[in-house]
C-alpha cells in the first residue's frame, strides 16, 4: 500500500512539474501593465488585437497619496513585479535615473523613423540610455481671451498676440497694458504658479551639477517676475486647480466683495484644453460662459507640462514582449493615428474584448509624440469641436508649432521636490512676510530635509 | 495553594495566540524600522549600508525637526483638552440615570460619524472653504467683518486652527464611545448610596466616576498621545503636503513621511524619524502611567466611603 | 426641596439639549456636504462649494458604472475582510487581555509592558518590507496577510485589558472555578457577556478601521477581483488630469454607509447596566 502511494506521489510529481514547463497550445502569454490611469488600457486591448496570443493583465493603482509607486518599489525583487509600467512626468527621471528600467535601444530605429519630439526621449533618456518613451506629447501654451485681446491690443490674431507676447520681457510689459486698460479688472494671469514651468523649462543649467544645487539665473528672473505681478497687482493670486482659478475660465470670478474680475489668459498643456478649459468654460449653473472665445499662441517661453512615459522594467521574465508592447504604444504609426483620431470607441475596444468597460474609448484630440503622425493628421482637425472651441482655430496645429522647441535636456529625477520646496517660501515673500534672502535660506533649509546628501551652498 | 500556581500557569494559554501571531507578523515590521533608522537604505538602490548614527545626528542638526516637534505637540494639545472634556461631558450625561437625557445611542451614532469619513475629502472640503475665492472670505467681507480677502490657506494660525478643529471633530465622538462603555459598567448602587449621602453630581462624577474608569481613561489619554503624536493625515492633506504655511503644520510624520517619498525614498532616514517618535511617545506615557499609577488601597477606599 | 431640585434638573437639562444641538450642527455640516456633493457635477465641484443637493447623482451613477468597477464585488469583499479582522481583534485581544488581567504568572509584566509599548511605534514605513516578506513566506496577493495581523493588535489588547480591569470582578471568576467550568469556559460564558459593551466598541472600531484602510490594501494585494469598495473607489481618482469629482463622492458616499448602517445595527447592543444583573449574584 505504502509503495503504490509513493509511485502515485512522484507521478503526480512529475506531471505537474511537466505540465508547468510545456504550454498548452492556445495558451497565450500574459503581460502585466501597471499604470495609474485607465488611459492606456485602451491601447493595450488594441495591442491584443494585433496580437492574439497575448494576454494583456491591465493592473490600475492610483498615485493620488503614493499608492502607485510604493507597490511597485514593494514588488521590486519578488514575482509579482510588472513588465510594463506607466510613469508620470513628475517621478518618470526618477526611474529612469535608477538601474530599474531595460535599456530600450533596439527600439532607436523605430524612434528615428516615427520621428519622436526630441524632448519626449530626452526626458526617456539619461547617461545615453533610452529607457522610457512616451505615446504622447505635452507641449505647453498660452491661451487667451479673444474678446479681451482685441480690447486690449486692437487685435485677437494669434500670429500677432505672439509677436506681442514674445518673451518674458514683452510678457510683463503686455501685463501693465491689461492692468492700464481694464481699470485693474482684468488680471493677466491667475497666479504667478501659473508660470512658472515656462521660467523652469527654459534654464541653461540643471539643478543638481556635481551633486551641488544650482540656482540659474532664470529661476531668478522667476522669482522676480512674480514679485512683480505680485506688487503690481497683475495677478489675481487665485491658485491652480482652486475654484477662482476654474472661475476664471468662465467669467464668473468675483472678488470676496462680489466685484467681478477677468482673466485674460491660461498656461495650459495639451491636456488642459480638452480637461480643463473646455469643460470649465461654461460655470456650473451655466449663467456665463467663454466658448468661442479662446484662442491660443505659443507663448513667451516654450515648455511641456505632464505626460505619461512607459518602460520596461529590468526583472521582467517578458522583456521581448514588453519592449514591443511598448514600441506598438508609442512608435506604431497605425496606433498613434487611431490613438489621436478617435478609432477606438468603445465599440470598437468591445469587438477586441467583450470586457471593456463602458466608459472606456479615446476621444479624438490628445497630441501624440510622433511629427510624422502629427504632420499627417492635423488637417484633420480644422472643424473639430475644439477648433471651434477656439474660435477657428486648429488646437492640433497649435500645439505641433510649439512642440519642437521643448527642451526636455534639463529634467532630472530630483526637479519635483527642489521645486516644490520653493513654493512655500516664495509665497511668504510675495506677500511681504519675508525678504528675499529669508525666502532662498527657507527653501535650502527644505531642500536639505529631503536630499540631506547634497551639496548646498 | 498548588492548584492556585497551576491556574496561573493556564495565563499562558491565553496569551499563547497573541505571541505567536506577533512573533509571525508583528515583529518583522518592527525589527524592520528599528534596524534600517541605522542604514542610509534608500529605495531607489537595492544596496545600503550600515551608518550607525548618522541619520539621528543628521535630525538633530536640522532646524526642521524642533518646528515638527512643536507643531506636533501644539497641534495635539490643542484638540485634545477639549476633545476629551467635551467626551467626558456627553459620556456623562449620556450614562446618567438622573438627568435622563434621552436618545442616548442617537446622539452618540452621529458623532460619531464624521469618524467614517475619508480624511481626504473632509481636508479637500476645508481647503476649498477657506481658499481664496472661497465661501469663508466670501461671507466675512460680504457681512463687514473683514475689509478684504484673507489668504486664509497662506495663514499659519488659521490652517493651524482648522486642523485643530477637524481633528477635534473627527475623534470627539470616538472618545465619548469609548468612555460611555466605561461609565456604563459602573453599578448604579454606588451612585444611588452617593446621593443618599447628600453627594452632588461634581462630587459624584470626581470621585466615583473618575476613579471607577480610571484604567480607560489612561487608555484613552495614551491613545491618544500616541495619535497625536503621529498625526498625519489632515495635516498632510490640508495644504501641500509639507506643512506649508511656513511649515507651520508640519508634524513628526510628515517629516518622516518627506523623507519616506524624497526622490531617492530616504527610508533609512525616515525610519530613524520613526524611532524617535517612538522614544518620544514612550517617555511620556510612562510619565502618563506614572502620575495615574493605582496608589494602594484607594480604590477600595473610594467604594466604601 | 423635591420640587426645586426637579426644576434646575429641567433647566440643566435644557441647556445640555441646547449644547448638544449646536454639536450635531457642527458635526452633520461638513458630512452633510461631502454627501451634497454625490449629487452634484464635477465642474460644479471644482466650482465651489455647495449646500445643496443638486440633480446630477444620476450621471454620477452612470459615470461610476461605466469605469467597470465592479462594486458590489468589492461591497462583499470589503464586508468579508472587516467582518474577519473584527471577529479575531475582539477574540483574540479578550483573550490575552484576560489572559493578562485574571492569572499572575511569571513575565506578565514584562509582556504588557512590551504591547503598550508596541502600541507606540509608527509602523507605516514597514509596509515595503512586510510585503516583500510576505511574499516570501508565499502570502503575496492574499487576503491572510490583511486578515492574520489582527491576531495581534496591541492596541486592541490594551483596550481590551483597560476596559476588562474596569469591571472585573474576581470573585465572578472563583464562582465559575467553583461551579465546575474550564478556565476558557469560564472566560466564555461568563466574562464575554460581561464585556460584551467593550467588546462591540471594540468590534465598531475595529470594523470601520479594517473597512476605510485602502493604502495597506493596495500594497498588499494585486489581483482586481480581490480590490475592496474603498480602493474601487480610489481609482477612480486614477485619471490624474480628469478627475471624476461627481463619480468620486457618489462612490465615497457609498463605501460610508455601509458603515453606517452596521453601526447602527450593532450600537444597540452596547447597553447600560449589563454588569448590574451578576453583581447581584
Amino acid at each position: 500500500m505504502k509503495k503504490i502511494s509513493i509511485i502515485l506521489t512522484v507521478v503526480l510529481v512529475l506531471t505537474m512539474a511537466l505540465s508547468a514547463c510545456a504550454k498548452t497550445p492556445g495558451e497565450k502569454t500574459v503581460l502585466n501593465v501597471w499604470s495609474f490611469t485607465n488611459e492606456i488600457q485602451t491601447m493595450a486591448i488594441a495591442f491584443e488585437k494585433t496580437h492574439p496570443d497575448v494576454d494583456v493583465v491591465y493592473t490600475m493603482i492610483p498615485m493620488t497619496n503614493g499608492e502607485y509607486q510604493t507597490k511597485l518599489m514593494a514588488t521590486l525583487g519578488t514575482d509579482a513585479v510588472p513588465d510594463v509600467v506607466a510613469l508620470e512626468a513628475a517621478f518618470v527621471k526618477k526611474y529612469v535615473e535608477s538601474d530599474f528600467l531595460a535599456d530600450l535601444k533596439s527600439l532607436n530605429a523605430d524612434v528615428k523613423k516615427a520621428n519622436v519630439y526630441p524632448f519626449v526621449t530626452e526626458v526617456g533618456t539619461y547617461d545615453g540610455v533610452l529607457k522610457a518613451l512616451s505615446y504622447q506629447a505635452t507641449p505647453g501654451a498660452r491661451f487667451y481671451r479673444r474678446s479681451l485681446a482685441k480690447e486690449y491690443f486692437g487685435t485677437d490674431d494669434p500670429v500677432e498676440m505672439q509677436k506681442i507676447l514674445g518673451d518674458m520681457d514683452k510678457y510683463v510689459a503686455a501685463a501693465e497694458v491689461v492692468k492700464t486698460k481694464s481699470g485693474g479688472n482684468t488680471y493677466m494671469v491667475s497666479s504667478s504658479g501659473d508660470f512658472m514651468n515656462l521660467f523652469y523649462a527654459n534654464r541653461a543649467q540643471p539643478w543638481v551639477v556635481d551633486n551641488t544645487l544650482t540656482v540659474d539665473p532664470m529661476v531668478d528672473k522667476m522669482v522676480a517676475t512674480a514679485k512683480t505681478f505680485r506688487d503690481s497687482g497683475y495677478e489675481s493670486k487665485a491658485t491652480q486647480w482652486t475654484e477662482g482659478w476654474f472661475a476664471g475660465m468662465n467669467d464668473s470670478l468675483k472678488d470676496a466683495a462680489g466685484n467681478p474680475k477677468k482673466i485674460f489668459s491660461y498656461f495650459l498643456p495639451t491636456w488642459g484644453l480638452p480637461y480643463v478649459l473646455s469643460p470649465n468654460a461654461t460655470s456650473a449653473d451655466k449663467a456665463s460662459t467663454t466658448v468661442g472665445d479662446w484662442a491660443m499662441i505659443t507663448g513667451p517661453l516654450p515648455y511641456q507640462w505632464g505626460g505619461t512615459w512607459l518602460g520596461v522594467m529590468k526583472e521582467s521574465k517578458n522583456l521581448k514582449l514588453a519592449k514591443e508592447f511598448i514600441r506598438f504604444c508609442t512608435l506604431d504609426e497605425t496606433n498613434l493615428t487611431n490613438w489621436a483620431t478617435g478609432v477606438y470607441t468603445n465599440e470598437y475596444l468591445k469587438a477586441i474584448d467583450p470586457n471593456t468597460p463602458e466608459g472606456q474609448s479615446q476621444a479624438a484630440g490628445d497630441f501624440v509624440g510622433s511629427k510624422v503622425v502629427v504632420e499627417k493628421i492635423t488637417k484633420g482637425f480644422d472643424n473639430s469641436t475644439l477648433a471651434q472651441f477656439l474660435g477657428g482655430e486648429n488646437s492640433y496645429g497649435a500645439f505641433a508649432a510649439a512642440a519642437p522647441s521643448v527642451n526636455g535636456r534639463l529634467m532630472q529625477g530630483t526637479d519635483d521636490e527642489i521645486q516644490r520646496a520653493l513654493n512655500d517660501p516664495l509665497n511668504a515673500y510675495l506677500e511681504g512676510k519675508t525678504t528675499l534672502d529669508q525666502m532662498w535660506t527657507a527653501w535650502k533649509d527644505a531642500v536639505r530635509t529631503q536630499l540631506p546628501d547634497l551639496t548646498i551652498k | 495553594m498548588l492548584s492556585k500556581i497551576n491556574k496561573n500557569k493556564i495565563g499562558y494559554f491565553f496569551i499563547a495566540p497573541f505571541v505567536i501571531g506577533f512573533l509571525l507578523f508583528g515583529l518583522y515590521p518592527v525589527y524592520n524600522t528599528i534596524a534600517l533608522s541605522f542604514t542610509n537604505a534608500t529605495l531607489m538602490k537595492s544596496s545600503s549600508k550600515f551608518v550607525g548614527l548618522l541619520n539621528f545626528q543628521r535630525l538633530f542638526a536640522d532646524s526642521t525637526f524642533p518646528t515638527a516637534i512643536k507643531n506636533t505637540w501644539e497641534l495635539w494639545l490643542m484638540n485634545f483638552i477639549p476633545q476629551l472634556g467635551i467626551a467626558l461631558l456627553l459620556a456623562v450625561w449620556f450614562t446618567s440615570t438622573r438627568l435622563k437625557i434621552k436618545g442616548g445611542g442617537f446622539w452618540r451614532m452621529l458623532f460619531y460619524l464624521p469618524n467614517l469619513m475619508m480624511s481626504a475629502t473632509i481636508a479637500a472640503l476645508f481647503f476649498s472653504i477657506f481658499s481664496l475665492y472661497g465661501p469663508a472670505n466670501q461671507f466675512l467681507v460680504r457681512a463687514g467683518i473683514l475689509f478684504e480677502a484673507i489668504d486664509f490657506i497662506r495663514n499659519p494660525q488659521v490652517m493651524r486652527a482648522v486642523v485643530v478643529f477637524i481633528q477635534w471633530w473627527l475623534w470627539f465622538g470616538q472618545t465619548t464611545i469609548i468612555l460611555m462603555a466605561a461609565m456604563t459598567s459602573i453599578s448604579v448602587s454606588i451612585y444611588e448610596a452617593a446621593l443618599v449621602d447628600g453627594s452632588n453630581g461634581w462630587q459624584m462624577f470626581r470621585y466615583i466616576t473618575l476613579p471607577l474608569i480610571k484604567p480607560v481613561m489612561i487608555y484613552v489619554l495614551v491613545t491618544s498621545l500616541v495619535g497625536g503624536m503621529q498625526m498625519f493625515d489632515i495635516p498632510m492633506l490640508l495644504t501641500d503636503g509639507r506643512g506649508s504655511p511656513s511649515n507651520s503644520i508640519l508634524t513628526n510624520n510628515i517629516l518622516m513621511y518627506m523623507k519616506f517619498r524624497s526622490t531617492d525614498g530616504l527610508i533609512g532616514s525616515a525610519s530613524a524619524v520613526g524611532v524617535v517618535i517612538f522614544i518620544m511617545t514612550t517617555f511620556v506615557a510612562l510619565l502618563i502611567f506614572y502620575v495615574l499609577r493605582e496608589k494602594k488601597g484607594e480604590k477600595s477606599k473610594e467604594i466604601s466611603s | 426641596m423635591n420640587k426645586n431640585y426637579r426644576i434646575s434638573n429641567n433647566i440643566q437639562r435644557f441647556f445640555i439639549y441646547l449644547f448638544l444641538v449646536i454639536l450635531l450642527v457642527i458635526t452633520v455640516v461638513p458630512v452633510w456636504m461631502m454627501l451634497v456633493n454625490a449629487t452634484r457635477s464635477t465642474t460644479q465641484i471644482q466650482q465651489g462649494i455647495g449646500f445643496f443637493p443638486s440633480h446630477y447623482i444620476v450621471s454620477n451613477y452612470k459615470i461610476l458604472l461605466s469605469k467597470g468597477l465592479d462594486l458590489p464585488r468589492g461591497f462583499l469583499n470589503s464586508l468579508f475582510i472587516s467582518s474577519m479582522v473584527t471577529l479575531i481583534t475582539v477574540y483574540f485581544s479578550m483573550l490575552t487581555a484576560y489572559g493578562i488581567v485574571v492569572y499572575e504568572f511569571k513575565g506578565k509584566k514584562f509582556l504588557y509592558n512590551s504591547i503598550i509599548v508596541l502600541v507606540m511605534i509608527p509602523t507605516q514605513l514597514s509596509i515595503i518590507g512586510f510585503y516583500q516578506y510576505m511574499s516570501k513566506i508565499g502570502l503575496s496577493d492574499s487576503y491572510a496577510t490583511l486578515i492574520l495581523p489582527s491576531i495581534a493588535s496591541a492596541g486592541a489588547v490594551f483596550f481590551s485589558k483597560q476596559y476588562l480591569e474596569s469591571i472585573m470582578i474576581k470573585d465572578l471568576v472563583d464562582a465559575g472555578r467553583i461551579d465546575g467550568c474550564s478556565e476558557l469556559g469560564i472566560f466564555h460564558k461568563i466574562m464575554m457577556p460581561i464585556a460584551a459593551p467593550g467588546a462591540f466598541t471594540l468590534g465598531i472600531f475595529a470594523f470601520v478601521g479594517a473597512w476605510n484602510n485602502f493604502f495597506n490594501a493596495f500594497i498588499l494585494i494585486t489581483s482586481r477581483a480581490k480590490y475592496t469598495l474603498p480602493m474601487l473607489v480610489q481609482t477612480l481618482r486614477g485619471d490624474v488630469y480628469r478627475h471624476e469629482y461627481g463619480a468620486i463622492y457618489l462612490g465615497l458616499a457609498a463605501t460610508v454607509v455601509p458603515i453606517i448602517v452596521i453601526y447602527f445595527l450593532f450600537s444597540r447592543y452596547i447597553v447600560n447596566g449589563i454588569s448590574l444583573g451578576a453583581v447581584k449574584e
